[in-house]
């Protein structure tokens, strides 16, 4: 009966058949255009498609490791055989390393305002004595550049952590040294030896998916504006909505294309393992890059050149940067900000990224940053179609926009004269009252 | 080397800023905008460790435990049931950590003996795990410490006494503000690589080429007016963040000036470089992107200090101007440093705007012939 339908659609074809497969026809068409107005530029190609995948390899090489080697400087007002023991235990850490002794405080701070030292540790007199001594206790003082954040608080953990490790090796030596009564035992979930990498790098996949993505749809529909050619293809019967599928096609086909490669590097070069399904994670890339190319083609249709679109992308691009998280834990905002910080899909789209590759999570724990996303996609694309059927020549906005503003202006005029009218019989009733007596 | 050619070069480029009202707002007040959002940002956070608690003891002990680090301001707590629970909020990231008080908690602490907690950690976000750690073990401190005052245990051997100099520990805001002003000006700067673009693109520089300018004029004349225009921005920029967020400037304002013509210099200066090697302002926005995004955040030392015994990183990241400005900026901003102290920095980024800049005029000089 299947096969009776399909001859009976073959040979007269529905309606609406007929229609979508002229739209698809259409959005084909405009897709080939672009791939080969993207081939004709070569560099551009090659910064699209290989770009990633060096700049993933340079940036993950050369950073990423997390914080290591600190520059310290000490001063040893004990000097001892257990003082020399805590200063080498301070150079053996991974962030740490001992740059300079000191004589005083005053000659370590000049070295910290110089940026040559980012931590000054001060052992005082009589450490060695009191490590000895159940019943003392030693005080280290440690003095961190403030200026810059991580490293402060890096340093100062770093440090709390040596002096745990001492004190536990005392309590294991003597058993009249005490752990205290709690004694915290801590397990690192998903990522044993709390290597830094795993975190830097699918920080660094997501930002550069994104920006690909964003700034490929961003520049399309600015460059054909900017070049006049856009008003050649709304004369053609491609209609709004096949504009921008066409427009979108090649976008995704290069976003997904890059994401896969570097998820290759990632798992060859770095090292990195997938713990979780890599059809899900590419599934669940589909709608981050859609909402990229949402926010691309709006705004592409907001601005004039491809100036202003690569202005409005680099702003878009550093508070994705903010809301992600990346640069200082943003987890805990007032619920205003929390509403706003929703609409980052980078944010979203890490949590993914880590849930399915670091953490081997299902749909079942990531399916309300994946909804996020889609919802958003699809926000955008309608924000978008309405601002492309607002017309996109100056003219036609104006025309629109100006019998609303001359509505708005009577009613402004309208009330700003009701206003002061009653200020004046006020004022008159006011200045009156004082001449009648 | 003409004054007028370069002076009509100038006058040509102004036009081009000041003819659209929309680039104009952009290339003066995008970095304030910007600096204002960002900050916004890290200013409504806070650095509260999100726990998930499993009580397995119901003991007098294990609730008294759980109270303190509910009234703690740094913790907030979530009661949990099972294991499951803590795992699938740790994926999630709704909680930071996990903590598992066993059963025999209160009657280990009771005999005078110690009694473990364990705590599941999500390891992938290090920054976050390190915090809660510092945290944790701050808070068992305290209360350990009142209970063996009460049990007559005796006290730990070293106290850790930690001090932050320039800003109390809590302030990452100002360290983050001042440290993104050299982020911010990259939006100014990027626009200085598409006008170049821009002229091959369509063309106009063909009849550029035509005219008696030479290389060094044109190149100096698109030079001198992005790094004047996007100094004009400056001003939001340091209201915004002296006033508005209410970081302390405690160096010279006549060396800030100098020292952000100097980085201005150096940022234009690679961006023409950029705008020479490309044919077409899309590649240009791609390249600028692989340039100034990406690498501004992970290689400027904004977030990981610079690693200086790893000598390939050491070199990617002082060719980047950026990377000094980020030290200049937090020197004087917060450090209060002077000229003096950072000759280092300010030599740096002087040979960099020299080298980009006669960089950008040499591939410019070899492209027209």
């Amino acid at each position: 009966m299947a096969s009776r339908t399909l001859g009976e659609q073959a040979a007269r074809p529905p309606e609406w058949l007929a229609l979508v497969m002229d739209h698809l026809h259409r959005i084909f068409g405009l897709a080939v255009k672009e791939v080969q107005q993207l081939s004709r530029d070569r560099l551009l190609l090659a910064f699209l498609i290989i770009g990633p995948l060096l700049e993933l390899l340079l940036m993950g090489s050369l950073s990423g490791g997390g914080v290591e080697n600190l520059p310290l400087a000490v001063i040893d007002q004990d000097r001892t055989r257990a003082s020399r023991g805590l200063i080498a235990r301070l150079d053996r850490t991974d962030e740490l390393r001992v740059a300079r002794y000191g004589r005083d405080v005053e000659e370590a701070r000049d070295w910290m305002r110089n940026g040559d030292v980012a931590a000054i540790a001060v052992v005082p007199p009589q450490y060695g004595a009191a490590l000895a001594d159940p019943k003392r206790t030693a005080d280290v003082q440690v003095i961190a550049d403030g200026s810059h954040h991580i490293v402060s608080t890096v340093a100062l953990g770093t440090v709390e952590d040596v002096a745990a490790q001492i004190a536990r090796d005392l309590a294991s030596a003597d058993p009249r040294t005490s752990k205290g009564p709690v004694d915290l035992r801590f397990v690192a979930r998903f990522n044993a030896a709390m290597e830094d990498q795993p975190h830097a790098i699918t920080a660094m996949l997501g930002m550069i998916v994104f920006q690909v993505a964003l700034v490929v749809a961003a520049q399309s529909i600015a460059r054909e504006r900017e070049m006049g050619t856009l008003e050649q293809l709304r004369v053609t019967p491609l209609g709004r909505l096949d504009l921008m599928v066409g427009k979108a096609l090649p976008t995704l086909a290069i976003g997904i294309v890059d994401f896969l490669m570097m998820m290759g590097v990632i798992a060859l070069w770095f090292d990195i393992p997938m713990r979780g399904s890599l059809p899900l994670l590419t599934l669940l890339t589909v709608p981050f890059v859609l909402v990229q190319i949402g926010w691309g083609t709006l705004i592409s249709l907001v601005s004039r050149t491809q100036q202003q679109a690569m202005l409005f992308v680099f702003a878009l691009a550093m508070l994705e940067v903010a809301f992600s998280g990346f640069l200082v834990p943003a987890g805990n905002m007032p619920p205003v900000m929390e509403i706003i910080s929703y609409v980052s899909s980078v944010q979203h789209y890490l949590v993914i990224v880590r849930g399915v590759a670091l953490r081997g999570a299902g749909l079942n724990v990531l399916w309300l940053p994946g909804t996020a996303l889609v919802a958003l996609s699809l926000v955008l694309t309608i924000l978008a179609w309405l601002r492309l059927r607002m017309g996109l020549d100056s003219d036609s906005l104006r025309q629109r926009l100006t019998p609303a503003w001359r509505r708005f202006r009577c009613w402004l005029k309208d009330v700003c004269h009701r206003g002061r009218g009653r200020k004046d019989v006020t004022q008159r009733e006011w200045t009156r009252e004082p001449v009648e007596p | 080397m003409s004054l007028k050619r370069l002076t009509s070069i100038l006058v040509k480029e102004y036009r081009h800023i000041l003819r659209e009202p929309r680039t104009l707002w952009m290339v003066f007040l995008s970095p304030a905008f910007v600096l204002i959002a960002l900050s916004m940002v890290f200013t409504s956070g806070t650095s509260r460790v999100d726990l998930a608690v499993w009580d397995q003891d119901h003991s007098a002990l294990s609730r008294r435990f759980i109270r303190t680090l509910s009234s703690d301001a740094d913790f907030s707590t979530r009661r949990v049931s099972d294991y499951e629970e803590i795992e699938s909020s740790l994926i999630g990231r709704s909680v930071d950590a996990g903590v598992i008080i066993p059963p025999g908690f209160g009657d280990g602490v009771k005999d005078g003996g110690t009694s473990s907690i364990q705590v599941i950690l999500d390891g992938v976000d290090t920054l976050v795990a390190g915090q809660a750690t510092g945290s944790l073990l701050g808070h068992a401190a305290d209360f350990g410490a009142q209970l063996s005052r009460q049990y007559l245990v005796p006290p730990p051997p070293i106290r850790i006494k930690p001090q932050s100099a320039y800003l109390p520990r809590t302030s990452d805001r100002d360290s983050m503000v001042s440290g993104l002003i050299p982020i911010v000006f990259s939006l100014p700067v990027i626009a200085a690589a598409l006008a170049l673009a821009r002229e091959r693109e369509k063309g106009t520089l063909e009849t550029l080429v035509a005219t008696p300018v030479r290389g060094l004029e044109y190149i100096g004349g698109k030079l001198i007016a992005y790094v004047t225009a996007s100094l004009v921005g400056l001003l939001p920029v340091w209201l915004t963040a002296s006033l508005l967020f209410g970081v302390p400037f405690r160096g010279s304002p006549i060396v800030f000036l100098l020292l952000t013509v100097d980085f201005l210099l150096a940022s234009v200066g690679l961006a023409l470089v950029i705008g020479n090697l490309v044919r077409s302002q899309q590649a240009a926005t791609v390249l600028s992107l692989f340039v100034f995004f990406v690498p501004a955040f992970f290689l400027s030392g904004l977030t990981d200090p610079i690693d200086t015994t790893d000598v390939l990183s050491t070199i990617f990241s002082y060719v980047m101007p950026s990377t000094h400005f980020v030290t200049i900026c937090r020197g004087l901003f917060l450090k209060g440093a002077s000229l003096v102290e950072l000759w280092r920095p300010s030599l740096m980024l002087f040979g960099l705007s020299v080298g980009w800049t006669a960089l950008g005029t040499l591939v410019f000089k070899k492209d027209i012939t």
